[in-house]
């Protein structure tokens, strides 16, 4: 008795089905070749063939692309405020990545400090998250680099590895536990089950291949901040685009804009970027116009001053915004070329 | 790793030499070039003052980027390698001023078409990074996947618009790299798309692209890797007044990409960058390529080709047609 | 005497959504200065009779003020917490949000969230010397400083106010410096760059003035804001002066959108100007991780 369960791949679409009794589930799918989270829609459980991770991060069910914040309407008596109507019904997210499932906790120092934020926490504690283990890391992931496992995770509710044609299940949190203890299909699992699961975890982190050192960029990371010269050619190819920000899972930055249109209008919280020219564009001045400042600060930002702010790098190497920069712009050849600590 | 049958080895070779002798001599400050990524199968712009970086320069079937785009941000004098889509858009920015001819050095190669790594994945059923290797020979290529290699025609795989390419042979260089490249035209296969759209009414239009911008994200990559888009402040960035807001919804998306493609008319080459660029798929390319056939349609005019003339859209000739003056 | 880090000095406003504003109705709007960027202050006065009376705020702190349909933007709240009948805030007008308020008559209702970021240090200020430097529109949030120190005047030893702007037109809160000129109890010394022909004052840039003055370093501290090119020249003449970077005081101004520290575009390296500032001594300047101040 190993204490834990199993589902086979066979009674996956029953599970998400009863599942979506109580939440509404998200799955990977894809459309016009494009992997994201979309709701399932009953039947098709081809992405457990598939799926490998999404383009868009799961921090865009927490934290969409594009939100509103709230919308005001003006008549005689002046300004009224309304909220969105909420979406009562919990999410669950089935088949996100350890490094997607860090990311959100990494998020969620930030939302949480000094000011609660309503729109992501709200989203947050009302979804449950179905974590898949890795077995097929891309070329251009770097998890182990940041003390993550592809296929270990403790932030999700319920741990799904990939042992065949099974799932053997860890449950991870209470909220893990009683989901899974009323599901159908679920068995328990035999300790050649949970050897396979350890061995299947074993060549996931070997396939592993990017790497950073880690240790060693905390040492060289802050005297290089101003050596302007090796930040100049490291940015030389950037296009200063958004993709590496907005696809990164623990990017935040956001701006806010308002619409109206008559005497309605809504307040609007869209995806920003520092790579932008124009994002710390004052009337007077802009403190990184160049952009070899741009590109530091984003580096910085995620090796340095969270980890300062919050003990924690704000980077999980799950490697979209190498694989997706259009001229393969790469954060661990930018970090492991730093110059060698004087 | 090289994807080059040996025969096209000495070509790289060359660019090397070459590359080299222009930064010994003091002839520029930088090259610009690519280099291996960091990545299965993908090359990378390099740009560098360093002598010694230019061993890293190579020539393959992946050497997608149209490099021009790093003219308008390079201060000195520039050496180039440009393909035929690239020599073209370098044209057009010597045509709007943006480029002085005199300050940069051209090291042109035919190009006999780029391999699309999508379209690679879809014929093979599996992701880049697990393919073990793809050389092209000729008018094949052989892909190899778990040890087992299987031949397709070069057409099945090849970029949409080097596909209908018909300038692989640089427009204008200093030096040429290689043989002029044969005209792999078949320009039908690279319209397939627009054909489609073209057969459709206005509604079954309007609705296809509703839904493929309410994909965009506003991340600007089809914007910033296009070399025709130069511009020091782009009209999405102005708040007074505000043209469109940052915000992805699909209307402002959707405007946002037209008014682009407007923007760069008579400047755009069809490199295709903008669609690789998009990380969300959408066929950017037949926004961009409709507008180049109206170009040439209405105005008889190919972007690129001549860069003694004016810029198409500044230029105002007075026999002009008048007929939409009402 | 030193200033420990006085980033941690901030207070939370309890409320249910922090990005929701309130609504506020300007009752008063005072043209400071004319021109292309004109300068106005506002007075204003939050429509909920509750949070009227229950609002309180710390001089230094700014708020985000907006122009519904139009936008946000974070200016200090210029008014001091001893004078609550109203509250204050000063617009140069320069871009969207800025020129869509100056388009606002009295009557007019903007939002308000607020008050952010940290505050003045007043316990440290106590007993002490102050020396008040100021260009153009950074007089606004001293204003609210100054005006607090006046009302509590005997917690404070010496007040030298030190303003300058670029000429006599140019020159904020007109009103104010005419009172502080003939309060006895402090020491107002105002120049311009350049004179016009009615002007029969000081002519001189701020750091030059403030180096004729030689306000004594003893048991004194400097609370300075201006352009930054003032500012830049301000603290080498008040570390030639003998100021210790502890002794002075400066308020940062950055882009600003959520003002609570979750957008992530006012950062100076690992701080937030506008959650562990804006208040900030040049001590805390001078160990910043970055030079984007």
């Amino acid at each position: 008795m190993t204490g834990k369960k199993k589902i086979s791949k066979g009674n996956i679409e029953r599970l998400l089905n009863e599942w979506s009794q109580e939440f509404t589930v998200f799955v990977p799918s894809q459309e016009n070749g494009v992997a994201t989270l979309a709701k399932w829609g009953g039947g098709d459980t081809s992405f457990l063939a598939w799926y490998r991770n999404t383009i868009t991060p799961a921090k865009a069910n927490f934290f969409p692309p594009m939100e509103e914040m709230f919308s005001f309407r003006k008549d005689r008596e002046g300004y009224h405020i309304e909220l969105p109507p909420t979406d009562e019904r919990k999410q669950l997210i089935f088949g996100i990545r350890p490094c997607d499932a860090r990311a959100l906790a990494i998020l969620d120092m930030t939302f949480k400090d000094a000011y609660e934020d309503p729109y992501y926490l709200s989203k947050r504690n009302n979804t449950v998250l179905i974590g898949l283990g890795c077995l097929n890391p891309y070329d251009s992931c770097f998890c182990t680099s940041l003390g993550i496992s592809p296929a270990e995770s403790t932030d999700v509710d319920l741990m799904l590895t990939d042992i065949g044609d099974q799932f053997l299940i860890e449950e991870i949190t209470q909220k893990g536990r009683e989901l899974i203890a009323t599901a159908s299909g679920v068995e328990e699992a035999t300790e050649a089950d949970e050897g396979k699961a350890k061995e299947v975890k074993e060549a996931s982190y070997k396939k592993v291949a990017k790497k950073i050192e880690t240790e060693d960029i905390k040492e060289k990371l802050l005297p290089a901040f101003n050596n302007q010269d090796y930040w100049e050619r490291a940015a030389a190819k950037c296009l200063s685009c958004g993709i590496c920000t907005f696809l990164c899972p623990t990017c935040y930055c956001f701006d806010i804009n308002d619409e109206m249109v008559k005497n309605q209008g809504e307040r609007l919280r869209s995806w920003d970027s520092c790579a932008f020219p124009i994002y710390t564009k004052m009337p007077m001045e802009n403190p990184r116009v160049e952009k070899w400042r741009r590109v530091r600060q984003r580096v910085y930002h995620k090796y340095e001053f969270y980890p300062m702010s919050f003990g924690v790098i704000a980077c999980t190497g799950c490697g979209r915004c190498i694989r997706q920069c259009p001229v393969n712009w790469d954060i661990t050849q930018a970090l492991n070329g730093l110059p060698a600590k004087i | 790793m090289s994807y080059l049958p040996t025969k096209n080895r000495d070509v790289e070779q060359r660019l090397r030499d070459e590359a080299k002798s222009l930064l010994e001599q003091g002839r520029v400050d930088y090259v610009i070039g690519f280099e291996p990524g960091s990545l299965k199968f993908t090359t990378t712009p390099l740009i560098t003052n360093n002598k010694d970086d230019v061993d890293h320069l190579v020539i393959n079937p992946f050497i997608v980027n149209n490099l021009s785009v790093y003219l308008t941000e390079i201060k000195g004098r520039v050496g180039i390698i440009a393909k035929g889509c690239d020599s073209r858009s370098i044209i057009s920015l010597i045509q709007d001023k943006q480029v002085v001819r005199e300050d940069i050095v051209i090291m042109g190669i035919p190009c006999p078409g780029l391999i699309d790594l999508k379209k690679v994945e879809r014929l093979v059923g599996k992701d880049r990074d697990e393919l073990d290797n793809i050389i092209r020979d000729g008018d094949k290529v052989v892909i190899t996947v778990d040890g087992q290699g299987k031949e397709y025609p070069i057409t099945e795989v090849l970029y949409d618009n080097c596909l209908g390419c018909e300038f692989p042979t640089p427009q204008e260089y200093d030096v040429l790299l290689g043989e002029p490249a044969p005209l792999v035209t078949d320009l039908t296969a690279s319209r397939q798309k627009i054909e489609m759209l073209e057969g459709m009414s206005q509604q079954q239009r309007w609705d296809f692209w509703k839904d493929e911008f309410s994909r965009c994200i506003r991340c600007y990559a089809c914007r910033n890797i296009c070399p025709a888009c130069f511009c020091e402040r782009c009209f999405v960035e102005e708040s007074e007044p505000q043209w469109v807001l940052p915000v992805p919804r699909w209307q402002d998306n959707l405007i946002f990409q037209v008014v682009r493609n407007i923007h760069v008319a008579g400047r755009c080459t069809d490199c295709g960058e903008c669609e690789r660029a998009c990380p969300m798929n959408i066929p950017l390319r037949s926004l961009a390529r409709k507008t180049y056939d109206l170009v040439d349609e209405l105005f008889h005019y190919k972007s690129g080709t001549d860069k003694e003339a004016s810029p198409l859209m500044t230029a105002y000739e007075q026999a002009e047609a008048e007929d939409f003056i009402r | 005497m030193t200033i420990a880090d006085i980033s941690h000095r901030r207070k939370f406003l309890k409320t249910g959504n922090v990005y929701l504003p309130h609504t506020a109705k300007i009752e008063k709007i005072i043209d400071e200065t004319f021109g292309e960027r004109a300068i106005r202050t506002f007075h204003f006065n939050f429509k909920d009779e509750k949070l009227r009376e229950e609002f309180t705020f710390e001089s230094g702190q700014f708020a985000e003020y907006s122009v519904f349909g139009i936008g946000e933007a974070p200016f200090c709240i210029s008014s001091s917490p001893t004078r609550k009948d109203h509250l204050e805030f000063a617009v140069l007008r320069i871009g969207k949000v800025t020129n869509a308020l100056h388009r606002l008559g009295v009557g007019a209702e903007i939002g308000f969230r607020g008050p952010y970021g940290n505050s003045f240090p007043l316990d440290l200020l106590q007993g002490e010397n102050l020396v008040f430097v100021a260009g153009g529109i950074g007089l606004a949030p001293l204003r609210s400083l100054i005006w607090n120190v006046i009302d509590n005047r005997d917690k404070y030893k010496n007040v030298d106010i030190i303003y300058g702007a670029r000429s006599p037109s140019d020159l904020c809160f007109k009103y104010d410096l005419d009172t502080w000129d003939k309060d006895k109890t402090v020491n107002m010394v105002t120049t311009v760059d350049r004179s016009d022909e009615s002007w029969t004052g000081r002519v001189g840039f701020v750091p030059k003035v403030l180096e004729e003055v030689a306000p004594s370093a003893n048991n004194a501290i400097a609370i300075v804001c201006g352009p930054p090119i003032m500012i830049r020249f301000t603290f080498p003449v008040l570390e030639k002066l003998g100021f210790n970077p502890e002794q002075m005081i400066t308020t940062l101004e950055k882009r600003m959108k959520c003002g609570i520290g979750k957008c992530g575009r006012c950062n100076i390296g690992n701080l937030y100007v506008c959650r562990d500032g804006p208040v900030f001594t040049y001590a805390q300047i001078k160990s910043f991780i970055s030079s984007e101040y």
